[in-house]
């Protein structure tokens, strides 16, 4: 996803025939060539020492992200501030985060079952397609469900509960509700192939918040941790969901929540007006 | 000049060429020349002459090393390098019982490493050095520059503009109390603006991205000279996942690591990074280690690894060539004057996956219907201190607890 490690070398602006050349060694992205130390680059170009500098120059140039200072940084969260956060409407709680969820971060929510993280998911869910006006983020909801603990009709009675004037038609909750994506993964397997998946859902569907409830459930089900070989291969689905999901919440600037015990994934798509 | 041909740094065809011409020193070649080295081998003669180039750079170099030169900035007398260590700056984290096991702060020319679970407060850190690296001489700084290379997405631009707004108010008193010339002219260019418009931000996604970025690393501090600190702000996370060749990822971390060591020397500059842990079983218990292994270790000068111990955070000294190893409390306090922050928060130690912790910048915990913990590992905000009044009981109840009032609910 977005990754310039598989990004080709040819892309790096090498030249055709150094492309060429590498790629009978089965060097074709800018992860292989960086991944040879100095003497086995200098033996597949067949160049000096520093001519194989100003290569690795080249191909980290392609790969490597773009500056900003702390300033322009500062700059562009200032000129949208109403973008930064999802208030939660909990008045202590959003006072506490200075606003809200964060955007473009993933937020972590966890408690011994009971406790109500299913609720407050299905809750944040409604504030997300709410207008901005109402403090909400005018947009769809990703809700990955691994619990089956999702009811609409627990939906549609919050909306009506908490907003009665807003949502004062049956329209206006069904006009709701189809701006809930619900999807049901079981495994671990099938919820990281969602996250990747992800990406395009995003821009087609205009979300604004993703939603994981429970990842703790699926990973307990699948990796017993009293096996030490668990423990590596769980790490690797728990971190590699991770990145997947910092990559969404960044690029597109929307909160990922997700709970522990219960996993909410609150993820908001904000998108930055340029 | 006795340079043996298998040694210099040619392409590896044309030093086998050379090999089964029989040439065998740097001096045999310089003395037949780019035309007869051409006919000789069999290669143009504008190779030829770019060979000879590469040779006589290498043993210029050479010459000078012979003849007991001033040689290469590299070496020098142990009183050289005492004189150099004794100047040598620290930048200071305002948090003076770390700077005392630190030896006075992090120190310029050598690689820190900062170990910790998550939320313990690795990302503050590095924020706060990215400010203040900047402080002016006449305060007692250094008057760098940072580059801060973010890994987790940890780095929270309105934290760090705290940070700096209390440091630059930390500075104002300062040039209050003593009304001295320099202090005043310094205030005139340090200020919020110029803080933040000198910490310069990468975000990494991925460990290609990291090495690339590395090895443009001293190019772009050439072009600005006076970075003096770089941050790697989750040097473990990006070789976490997705690394089945166990040797691949030992041999790009000393890779990065050497090329850190020598940024660190050749630009007089503070590296710090910051590491997670990681569980280790032993024959009866698992315990907490600095994740990436162990010849990892051996890159980094000085490793602080931060803990808890109830509520109190504490840095350990673990590893240093000239401090003893020591303990000290911290803390992170919110404080309008001092930059430096309470974290008044607890990390439960109850969070099983921890390594799904650190990914993320808030934890809001629900510990039962009555009482709330927000826990914020990396992304800090102010979070109220708890009430004042002490528990009868002390550690009975945890000052962190905060009734849920019923208009939440």
């Amino acid at each position: 996803q977005g990754s310039m490690a598989t990004k080709k070398l040819r892309r790096a602006k090498l030249s055709q025939e150094l492309c060429e050349r590498l790629s009978r060694y089965h060097i074709t992205t800018c992860q292989d060539f960086l991944c040879l130390s100095l003497l086995e680059l200098m033996k597949v170009t067949g160049q000096s020492y520093r001519n194989v500098q100003k290569l690795l120059q080249k191909v980290s140039l392609a790969c490597a992200p773009k500056m900003q200072t702390a300033y322009e940084m500062k700059v562009r969260r200032s000129v949208n501030p109403s973008a930064a956060f999802l208030p939660t409407s909990l008045h202590g709680l959003d006072k506490v985060l200075h606003g809200g969820i964060p955007c473009g971060s993933l937020t972590e929510l966890t408690s011994p079952p009971g406790c109500g993280k299913t609720q407050f998911c299905i809750t944040m869910s409604v504030l997300a397609t709410l207008p901005v006006s109402m403090g909400g983020l005018d947009g769809a909801v990703i809700y990955i469900d691994t619990e089956s603990a999702f009811s609409a009709e627990r939906l549609i009675e919050i909306a009506g509960n908490r907003f009665p004037t807003y949502f004062d038609s049956d329209e206006k909750l069904f006009c709701m509700t189809c701006n809930v994506h619900l999807y049901r993964e079981l495994t671990c397997d099938s919820v990281l192939k969602r996250i990747q998946s992800l990406e395009e859902e995003i821009i087609s569907k205009k979300i604004k918040l993703i939603i994981i409830d429970s990842v703790a459930s699926v990973v307990r089900k699948e990796f017993d941790t009293k096996l030490q070989g668990n423990l590596a291969e769980r790490s690797n689905f728990l971190a590699r969901g991770a990145s997947l999901l910092k990559y969404l919440a960044e690029e597109f600037s929307i909160p990922v929540s997700y709970s522990f015990l219960s996993f909410c994934f609150t993820v908001s798509n904000n998108k930055i007006q340029e | 000049m006795q340079r043996d041909v298998g040694s210099l740094p040619l392409s590896p065809a044309l030093r086998a060429r050379l090999l089964s011409a029989g040439f065998q020193t740097a001096q045999e070649l310089l003395e037949t020349g780019p035309c007869g080295l051409s006919k000789e081998i069999g290669i143009s003669k504008e190779e030829a002459l770019e060979a000879l180039q590469v040779v006589r750079q290498e043993c210029g170099c050479d010459a000078a090393k012979t003849a007991g030169g001033s040689g290469t900035a590299r070496k020098c007398t142990a009183l050289e390098l005492l004189e150099e260590e004794q100047a040598q700056g620290f930048i200071i984290t305002f948090c003076s019982a770390l700077d005392n096991i630190l030896g006075g702060g992090v120190q310029l020319t050598k690689i820190t490493e900062i170990c910790g679970a998550p939320g313990v407060g690795k990302t503050q850190l590095c924020m706060q050095l990215a400010v203040d690296v900047q402080i002016p001489e006449c305060f007692g700084g250094v008057a760098g520059e940072a580059v801060f290379i973010d890994t987790e997405g940890s780095f929270m631009v309105d934290r760090v503009a705290d940070i700096a707004a209390a440091c630059v108010q930390h500075c104002q008193l300062i040039a209050e109390a003593h009304q001295e010339e320099d202090h005043l002219k310094a205030l005139e260019t340090f200020s919020l603006e110029s803080i933040l418009s000198h910490i310069y931000y990468f975000r990494c996604r991925d460990y290609i991205e990291l090495l690339a970025q590395v090895y443009l690393l001293p190019d772009f501090i050439s072009e600005h000279s006076k970075v003096r600190l770089v941050v790697i702000d989750g040097i473990a996370f990006p070789f976490r996942h997705d690394f089945e060749d166990l040797s691949l990822r030992t041999r790009l971390l000393n890779g990065l690591a050497q090329q850190l060591i020598i940024i660190a020397n050749d630009h007089k500059s503070a590296v710090v990074l910051t590491n997670q842990m990681t569980t280790r079983f032993g024959q009866s218990q698992s315990m907490l280690v600095p994740a990436l292994g162990e010849s990892w270790g051996h890159a980094a000068t000085v490793r602080v690894i931060f803990h808890w111990d109830n509520t109190q955070r504490l840095a350990t000294l673990y590893k240093s060539p000239s401090q003893k190893e020591s303990t000290i409390p911290y803390n992170i306090t919110v404080s309008i004057s001092f930059g430096m922050e309470i974290f008044h928060l607890v990390r439960s130690s109850n969070c099983e996956i921890m390594n799904w912790s650190y990914s993320c910048s808030v934890s809001i915990e629900v510990v039962s219907q009555d009482f709330t913990y927000i826990l914020q590992p990396q992304g800090f905000r102010d979070v109220q201190p708890p009430p004042l009044t002490q528990n009868a009981e002390g550690t009975e109840m945890n000052p962190r607890k905060r009734p849920r009032r019923e208009e939440e609910k």
